[in-house]
């Protein structure tokens, strides 16, 4: 090691003096840098959620009520009562909670049994889980629209193995009709609650591995040898053993994917029924799309984020109590 | 410990159905005609000549996802790094104050964070500029290299750097000779994962390019009311081949298990 250099001999007293003034500096201004990057565009959206529109796709900085109002209680309260945009939020909720339920349901044996694989085992499915949580949206997207197309996919399949014609012979197609997956000819998918909430839950499985995956291969193996040992069951073991000791990350898990899956835009342009259509859509449309209100879509963005805020908050509160139970 | 019969279904189930979307994607990019079928119709490669080559749409966009996602992952880690040192130095008010600026963007819904800087450049007159883009995903997965950064400064030795005092290296030596060679790999590794996720970036990326330019992602978001085509799809299996490629390189030369969390004790 190469340490006998000209600024090695330095006194001690010198160089802390000398270290410390500069670094506070470049402190401050990574502070300033990342608070413009990271805290300002939250800023403009607060600001602008309570601006004035400008009619043609402006706003200007104000102070009026008028967006949450109409989020709230429709635009033309007093006189009636409007709860679109209400509406529009829950579904935003029930589809993330149900997606990130079922993520976390399905990725909870999985990340068990992967902790449980060799070293070797566990690198080779790592790369591929992350292969597949970074791939974009779009792609996703595109994969499960090719799934659930009635030409080549899921339906197409049903039909030819038979199981439409079953169906029908059961009289049993009649039930699929009045739950939205059937049209009067076969199966239909697209547009579906169910397909919504299949393609979300794809969407964050491999989030939800990665983020169980800490917790689980931490789970001390002697612990569940010795339940094993002295005669429990592997369900046994599983409910008084594995299950208490990651019970913590698994509601953490659900809860940070649901907050991601709030926001989820793709997935429910292009599966979920017009009349199903989520906040984030309403969002796309007042900032970018057909509607043009900055203003109303700033609002409904905050709106998002305080029910996200809201659920982060109580997610850590309960898991507090629970710590402590 | 041997796998179960249960377990090893349970995987090889899970594998499939992860698989099977990109699987039947990557067959529609050999189909002849426009749309996507699968099985594909009358096969053909010309698909992909269409993506890298001759369709000055695509070529553009992948140019531009291409200069966007490594310049963006660059400054995630020229952020993350002087945070992660200055955290694992002295946890101070302030290096928190840090970290919990570059969480912001992961904690929210992505959508919001994308509507504000579009908010954000639109006042500052940088919306649809490529750099606003590159500032934008170099904030947002910020985050990536910090815990990647913070892991590696975590695993060296303290008795290195006692050594190194003891010897009467200063600060800045310790950190050329001890911290900088044994923190590379965490690293490259940050950069990767901040790089694929920006590739792969759609929503904020939507909001901040304001149509003036598009990626990949975008474009094929563009593209959507007239139907996937197959030549998306080819773009679909360029993206997956560059995230296993990317991925494997980290499992490589780096410990995947010990960067996503595993415990160290066991093997």
């Amino acid at each position: 090691m190469s340490v006998s250099t000209a600024e090695g001999m330095a006194p001690d007293g010198v160089k802390e003096t000398e270290g410390r003034e500069p670094a506070l500096a470049f402190k401050i201004a990574l502070v300033i840098l990342l608070g413009i990057l990271c805290l300002v565009p939250f800023l403009f959206v607060l600001a602008i959620s309570v601006g004035h529109k400008i009619e043609g796709a402006g706003w200007a900085f104000g102070f009026e009520l008028t967006h949450y109002k109409r989020f709230l209680l429709g635009a033309t309260w007093p006189e009636t009562f409007q709860i679109l945009y209400l509406q529009k939020l829950g579904y935003s909720l029930m589809f993330a909670a149900i997606g990130a339920v079922i993520a976390v349901a399905l990725a909870f044996p999985f990340t068990y049994f992967l902790t449980r694989l060799t070293r070797r085992g566990q690198t080779v499915w790592l790369v591929l889980l992350l292969s597949s949580l970074s791939l974009s949206e779009v792609f996703i997207v595109m994969g499960w629209d090719i799934l659930l197309s009635a030409r080549s996919g899921l339906p197409a399949l049903l039909d030819w193995v038979g199981f439409t014609d079953l169906m029908k012979d059961w009289g049993w197609f009649q039930w699929f009709r009045d739950i939205g997956l059937a049209s009067p000819r076969a199966f239909k998918f697209k547009t579906s609650g169910l397909a919504t909430v299949l393609c979300m839950s794809y969407l964050v499985w491999p989030y939800a591995v990665i983020l169980l995956y800490p917790a689980l291969s931490r789970l001390e193996p002697s612990l569940m040898e010795a339940a094993r040992t002295m005669g429990a069951r592997p369900s046994v073991v599983m409910r008084t053993v594995v299950l208490p000791s990651v019970k913590l990350p698994l509601f953490g898990s659900t809860l940070l994917l649901f907050v991601f899956l709030l926001g989820t835009y793709v997935t429910v342009t292009v599966f979920a029924d017009p009349s199903q259509h989520t906040l984030a859509v309403s969002i796309y449309d007042s900032v970018r799309g057909s509607t043009l209100n900055a203003p109303f879509g700033a609002a409904q963005s905050v709106i998002l984020l305080i029910t996200a805020a809201v659920f982060l908050f109580a997610g850590q509160k309960l898991s507090n109590a629970g710590d402590r139970a | 410990m041997r796998l179960s019969k249960f377990g090893f279904i349970f995987m090889a189930l899970s594998g499939v159905v992860l698989f099977l979307p990109i699987l039947v994607v990557s067959a529609s990019a050999l189909n002849g005609g426009r749309s996507m079928l699968f099985p594909p119709q009358d096969p053909t490669l010309a698909r992909f000549g269409e993506f890298f080559i001759s369709e000055p749409i695509w070529r553009n966009a992948l140019k531009n996802s291409v200069i966007i996602s490594l310049s963006s992952a660059a400054l995630s880690v020229l952020f993350a790094w002087p945070a992660a040192y200055f955290i694992w130095k002295r946890s101070t008010a302030l290096s928190r104050v840090i970290a919990g600026l570059m969480a912001m963007p992961f904690a929210v819904p992505p959508i919001v964070f994308g509507v504000g800087l579009g908010f954000m450049w639109a006042f500052s007159g940088g919306l649809g500029t490529i750099w606003a883009g590159i500032l934008s995903l170099g904030a947002l997965f910020a985050a990536l290299p910090l815990v990647t950064i913070s892991i590696g400064l975590q695993s060296i030795d303290d008795a290195h750097l006692d050594a190194a005092a003891t010897m009467g290296a200063t600060e800045a030596t310790a950190f050329r000779t001890i911290v900088l060679p044994q923190t590379i790999p965490y690293t490259i590794s940050g950069f990767f994962f901040a790089m694929v996720l920006s590739f792969n970036e759609f929503i904020v990326m939507f909001f901040v390019s304001s149509s003036a330019y598009s990626t990949v992602t975008l474009q094929i978001f563009n593209s959507l009311r007239n139907g996937f085509t197959p030549t998306m799809a080819v773009a679909a299996i360029t993206f997956i081949v560059v995230s296993l490629v990317v991925f494997s390189l980290v499992a490589r030369f780096g410990d995947l298990p010990r960067l996503m969390g595993a415990d160290q004790s066991r093997r």
